[in-house]
């Protein structure tokens, strides 16, 4: 469940980038959840055509995706099959990580292909950010018109695309509708196979889309050299029988999308492959964690383990790094700024102070690093220094002492432990109560006098969703600003730059230079909170 | 007290002198008696009342009569201030009238507290590394600070709340040479981080809604909104 301010920030964005028609649509399937085009027209009032065309411009942005399931007729008419739309809510907020992203990529192609190499790759990709999908076809023509250089160019367009797609930074589009079969015989299996299975069965319909419209794993990054190769071409047909299984009007709906089935490489579109950028984004996250935690050698072993096991994850989330045996993560150590002194000996330390347990066989001697682990203290860490700087140096004791307890403790307790005051520590734990930071639990005595304890813990669930939602809440208040400061400055901004020069040292440049300051503050802090809001959404 | 003097005058009433309660009117007697049993934890006037089946105002009286007698004092209870507790003289009133080693006349003792917290993180500086009866023994030998090894413990325990030094497992090997093997140990938190507090401000923390405590009521366009939100002018005037 998407937290409300999570939600109102989606719908900002979505609405300073495609306009207020769109952020309906947008608002209506991400407060509802999943509908069909009948029920988005109901709910936004918009005409039908304007809300097909919104739907059509989200989906172009990877911001929804549809999917056609069955639904049971009624009074014995047969079923139907209906198309329904789910907004994506992570690919929304992406859309602020953007310039991250493009940072990713000229760092790691920069790197391998030179300066001028990594410049042309990043103008293919900041294309397909701004378009959403494109075709190869379309990135070659696009980046003809930039580069000028005649014929050799397409070539050269290929090249950086091929450098992308290895990198995993573009990824084949998703399946524009896939058909959901009836769930029901999934489900009367699972009942009898009892309560391991019921997990798998909770899965929600939008789960089940989004599983059944990616694409398969070896077609994911296949760029086809040959354009009528006999294999891909039966994958399409594949993929072309369960299409037509939808209804009609949905194939007139979405009539542009249907091209992403054909074979040639004119239209198999392409996207960025957001996946890949946020477990590039995670592992820096560990990365730096550990570096101010720990210490810069473990930071260090910490990088070349999680290089070494990004290809094989098969999930952001990944709980333990994959297993890297120790002489591969020396190898790829050495290869690192800072590496080059190290020896076994101290890697080893260094794994033992990330928490990795010494193998006790010399035989098969690999390390595997706890990632969830590193994501919850850093996580810890930024809800602390939210309470010291909201509710000061006593309440942040308290918090730290709950935090490290997880478990229910008594109000004299704790401040017996923290040294504070025990009515300043009764008040100090009701206002962190009252603003969702800790639970409390009343515990009446029945003895010779009744007396009445009060139990305080952190439930951490909970409370990173409260956080999370403060975060969206901050994120979407900065945005608000920027945007206000332009608005007030907005004679400045219009004003021809020559005259901004002339008047050097006027109030109206000074009024300039304030604005640039005040957006250089305030667009920095959104990057930096995007950290964090990555941190509790998407770590 | 002059003894002497009160010894005199109860000679004529009593033979036997030998302990100041003697001659105390009945009434007294019986209160002095009721607390006295109550030993170091002291007794609530409430309770007094109740227990000594007297009036009310003749237990107030023997009361004061008694504290004026230097028979009773009255004590400070930390639990509930407002009530008033007495207890017989020679008994010094327990730790859970006074709330502990860290009271002093029913107030936190915030002075000691910070001369100990100082001192141990200048002995951690000093030694890198130290065990509590490491640093408790540092203290007695020098006799700096009187204290308990129990009480240096509960120091430590919040400095690490504060995140003023970290407590680490020794390694036996390097700095935790002098150190058994697995025993807790204390030392600064390294590299930046001298000093108290967080590593780093975190970047929720570093703008205003972090501290905001408001944010709950704050919307576009409402009474509290980030277009208007003094916090933030605040914030983006003083930065340069």
């Amino acid at each position: 469940m998407v937290s409300p301010h999570g939600i109102k920030l989606a719908v900002y964005l979505i609405s300073s980038y495609f306009g207020d028609l769109n952020a309906k649509v947008c608002e209506c399937l991400l407060q509802r959840g999943t509908q069909s085009l009948a029920q988005i027209v109901r709910f936004t009032e918009l005409s039908r055509e304007n809300v097909r065309n919104c739907l059509l411009v989200l989906i172009h942005h990877n911001c929804v995706q549809a999917f056609a399931v069955q639904q049971e007729g009624a009074f014995g008419e047969a079923p139907k099959v209906i198309t329904n739309y789910m907004a994506l809510f992570d690919n929304i907020i992406h859309k602020l990580r953007f310039p991250k992203f493009l940072e990713i990529v000229s760092e790691v192609l920069g790197e391998k292909v030179g300066k001028e190499g990594g410049k042309e790759c990043e103008e293919i990709f900041e294309g397909l950010l701004q378009h959403g999908r494109l075709s190869l076809n379309q990135i070659i023509d696009r980046f003809k018109q930039t580069s000028n250089q005649g014929d050799s160019s397409a070539e050269a367009a290929r090249d950086n695309f091929n450098k992308l797609v290895n990198a995993r930074f573009v990824e084949r589009c998703p399946a524009p509708e896939p058909f959901l079969g009836p769930p029901a015989e999934d489900e009367t299996a699972a009942k009898k196979q009892g309560a391991k299975s019921a997990k798998i069965v909770k899965q929600t319909i939008e789960q089940r889309a989004l599983a059944a419209a990616a694409p398969m794993e070896s077609m994911r990054f296949l760029v086809e050299t040959v354009t009528w190769n006999e294999a891909s071409v039966e994958t399409t047909d594949k993929k072309n029988t369960v299409v037509t299984l939808g209804t009609k009007r949905k194939q007139d709906n979405l009539e542009s999308n249907t091209e992403l089935l054909a074979t040639d490489e004119n239209k198999v579109l392409w996207r960025a492959n957001f996946e890949e950028f946020i477990r590039r984004l995670r592992h820096k996250a560990c990365v730096a964690n550990v570096k101010v935690r720990v210490n810069n050698d473990a930071a260090i072993v910490l990088a070349a383990t999680l290089e070494l096991s990004r290809h094989s994850e098969t999930k952001v989330r990944i709980d333990n790094s994959v297993p890297q045996s120790i002489n591969a993560i020396y190898d790829e150590v050495i290869k690192r700024d800072g590496g080059l002194g190290m020896d076994l000996e101290r890697i080893r330390a260094s794994l033992v102070e990330l928490g990795c347990e010494t193998p006790l066989m010399a035989i098969d001697e690999t390390y595997s690093v706890d990632l969830k682990n590193i994501i919850e203290q850093a996580r810890i860490e930024e809800v602390e220094c939210i309470v010291l700087k909201r509710y000061g140096r006593e309440a942040y004791r308290m918090f730290r002492l709950l935090s490290k307890a997880d478990r229910l403790l008594e109000t004299d307790k704790i401040s017996d432990t923290t040294f504070v005051e025990k009515k300043d520590a009764a008040k100090i734990l009701f206002k962190l109560w009252k603003d969702d930071y800790l639970e409390m639990k009343k515990v009446i005595a029945r003895g010779a006098r009744q007396s009445e304890f009060i139990l305080w813990k952190i439930n951490k669930q909970s409370l990173w969703e409260h956080v999370l939602d403060e975060m969206y809440h901050a994120a979407l208040n900065l945005r608000l600003r920027i945007t206000h400061e332009q608005e007030q400055e907005k004679e400045i901004l219009q004003m021809p730059r020559e005259k901004l020069v002339k008047e050097l040292h006027s109030e109206l440049h000074n009024r300039y230079n304030r604005l640039r300051k005040v957006r250089i503050t305030l667009e920095s802090s959104l990057m930096n909170l995007d950290d964090a809001l990555m941190l509790f959404h998407d770590f | 007290m002059s003894r002497s003097r009160e010894e005199a005058a109860m000679k004529r009433k009593r033979p036997d002198l030998d302990s100041p309660t003697q001659g105390l009117p009945d009434a007294e007697r019986v209160v002095l008696s009721l607390v006295k049993n109550k030993k170091n934890l002291g007794i609530w006037v409430a309770e007094v009342k109740k227990e000594a089946n007297l009036p009310p105002t003749l237990v107030d009286k023997s009361l004061t009569a008694l504290v004026k007698k230097k028979l009773i004092k009255q004590v400070v209870n930390i639990q509930n201030k407002g009530k008033k507790h007495y207890m017989a003289v020679e008994f010094e009133p327990s730790e859970e009238l006074t709330g502990g080693s860290w009271y002093s006349e029913g107030n936190l003792d915030k002075e000691f507290i910070t001369v100990l917290r100082d001192t141990c993180l200048k002995v951690i500086e000093l030694l890198k590394v130290a065990t509590v009866e490491g640093i408790h023994n540092f203290l007695k030998k020098r006799k700096v600070v009187e204290c308990t090894s129990q009480q240096i413990a509960e120091i430590l325990n919040s400095m690490v709340l504060d995140n003023a030094i970290i407590e680490v497992k020794s390694t036996g090997l390097g700095e935790y040479h002098p150190i058994p093997v697995g025993s807790v140990c204390y030392r600064t938190a390294s590299g930046v981080a001298l000093g108290t507090g967080p590593k780093t401000i975190g970047p929720m923390a570093s703008i205003p809604c972090g501290a905001c405590p408001r944010i709950s009521q704050c919307s576009p366009n409402g009474v509290i909104s980030p277009q208007t939100c003094v916090y933030y002018t605040k914030w983006l005037n003083t930065e340069f």
